[in-house]
């Protein structure tokens, strides 16, 4: 190349990119302005005012006057339903999590027996991700009477629809390769599960296992609104009886409770991965 | 001996990797394919140990037919041992569960569950790991050893299935000179100690004219050249690499 044709390259290359950024910005723009129009639409039907915030404002100080100070005196009868909420956490993952090992390899394109199976799996998943745990606490409550069982089950059924889930697309996101040399041993379809796909996907669902389990403490802790245990009952019973005081004690405890999970979760999470 | 006869494969979209491939290939000899990349060499390994189906043509192992019967498929692919370009070792499993692999294939689903294995079995593995000098890191995790080791415990995944046939893909392409002849040399010789055919594919003409004994070279999805290597001369390098003029492909080139 000369050099006069050199600079007639170059300019032409330049020239390409200005024109690119230009449309961009020009696409960029009007996207802006498309979701800004869609916000604004959205806030004003749904009531968005920053002026009822400050119009509110005295409100929200009466209420938090009427919190304070917590009655220390209630954390006793707490105790319990403390206890409670944990361990519907505990079981409620747990169940989640054995439930999710074997939904996990149906949802997974890579690993499903068959692609209807991992259609409806999929289906199924998402269906059980959508229903919130209170709703689901509903349901339980009725099937299997009011109390903390009907707590760990709607946990479990919400919590399986993320795990599962979740497991599935990282089943679905490993290195083909160590699949193939499997394939290649001969070895069959369960084997190359066991072997080349499990291993690679047990750091992922160990993490979001954990992760799942502070959620489901959290969740643990409202149940109880629907009858399904746990600390939620209290704070509903004290709302109720216009007992604020103890209300706040409640949401210390709950407060309490969630810090010391989000802490266990984290040394956890160290230790294994 | 293996006869591959007027294998051709056109995968989805059209894209021809092999036009009429011919090669027979005699019990324990070390053949390179030579080619650059996009020849086809992969898809012809791929067909032998049916990962890929191909499209016509057959494979005869001993007279008898490789391809088409899916009831044959485990006890195939366990007669052909695979070597990777990139390992391919389960790098969280540990370097002797990955050999013990090698020997699921023997095995129900069922025992492989408990991911438990038989002392025979692990008796095997080690000594296929002692093969490649590589026992004594036997408990290490696979992802903490080089590349040169992974592949040497490579090497002796394919040799726990007690293969007729080893395949190897390209297997020193992402290895530094030295420890790619390293390798290579673990592979002929351990090959020509158990009697085991060695497929070995490769686009690097120098570990080509060290290693082989008979070479056959690729272009495009054909076979270009068939011979002794010593026959492997400028102008048949120049046609297994250079393409028609119009073929419009610069692709690979001679290392």
């Amino acid at each position: 190349m000369t050099v006069a044709t050199m600079d007639v390259a170059v300019a032409a290359t330049l020239g390409r990119a200005a024109a690119l950024r230009n449309r961009r910005l020009v696409r960029a723009a009007g996207w802006g302005a498309l979701t800004a129009a869609v916000l604004w639409f959205a806030g004003s039907q749904i009531g968005m005012n920053p002026f009822a915030i400050a119009r509110g404002i005295p409100f929200m100080w009466d209420f938090l006057t009427r919190l304070f100070p917590p009655d220390l005196g209630y954390l006793p009868l707490l105790t319990r339903a403390t206890i409670e909420s944990v361990q519907i956490a505990v079981w409620g993952t747990l169940l989640a999590i054995i439930f999710s090992i074997p939904l996990s390899l149906l949802a997974a394109r890579n690993t499903t027996p068959h692609l209807a199976v991992f259609h409806v799996t999929r289906l199924f998943l998402n269906a059980l991700r959508s229903i919130n745990e209170l709703v689901f606490a509903l349901i339980f409550v009725s099937a299997v009477g009011l109390g903390p069982f009907a707590g760990v089950l709607a946990i479990a059924m919400h919590a399986t629809g993320m795990l599962a889930k979740f497991t599935a697309e990282e089943a679905e996101g490993i290195d083909r390769g160590q699949v193939e040399a499997l394939q290649a041993t001969g070895a069959g379809r369960l084997q190359v599960i066991l072997f080349g796909v499990v291993p690679q996907v047990i750091p992922a669902f160990v993490s979001y296992s954990i992760y799942r389990f502070d959620v489901s403490i959290r969740s643990a802790t409202v149940l109880g609104l629907v009858g399904a245990g746990g600390l939620g009952f209290s704070l509903f019973k004290t709302m109720k009886l216009f007992k604020y005081h103890e209300t706040a004690t409640c949401i210390l405890i709950i407060f309490l409770l969630v810090l010391v999970s989000d802490w266990i979760c984290a040394k956890l999470r160290e230790r294994i991965l | 001996m293996i006869s591959i006869r007027n294998l051709s494969k056109t995968y989805p979209g059209g894209i021809v990797a092999l036009r009429d491939v011919s090669i027979d290939v005699k019990e324990g000899e070390f053949l390179v394919i030579l080619g650059p990349s996009g020849a086809g060499k992969s898809t012809l390994m791929r067909c032998l140990n049916r990962l890929v189906e191909p499209t016509a043509g057959r494979i005869l192992h001993n007279q008898e037919e490789i391809t088409g019967h899916r009831r044959h498929l485990k006890e195939v692919r366990r007669q052909f041992g695979m070597v990777f370009q990139q390992f391919n070792l389960v790098k969280r499993l540990s370097v002797l569960t990955n050999v013990l692999t090698g020997r699921l294939a023997y095995h129900s689903a069922w025992r492989s569950l408990l991911y438990n294995f038989s002392h025979e079995d692990k008796l095997i593995a080690v000594q296929c790991l002692a093969r490649v000098n590589m026992e004594h890191k036997a408990l290490q995790r696979a992802d903490t050893l080089s590349g040169g080791e992974q592949q040497r415990v490579a090497i002796a995944r394919a040799l726990a299935q007690q293969p007729i046939v080893i395949l190897a893909d390209e297997p020193v392409a992402s290895l530094d000179p030295k420890i790619a002849r390293q390798v290579l040399t673990y592979l002929k010789q351990v090959a020509a100690e158990l009697g085991i055919t060695v497929l070995c594919n490769l686009h690097q003409v120098e570990y080509t004219r060290e290693f082989a004994e008979r070479v056959v070279g690729m272009s495009r999805g054909t076979v270009v050249f068939d011979g002794a290597v010593s026959d492997l001369g400028e102008d048949m390098l120049h046609r297994i690499y250079y393409r028609d003029p119009g073929a419009g492909d610069q692709e690979g080139a001679p290392a």
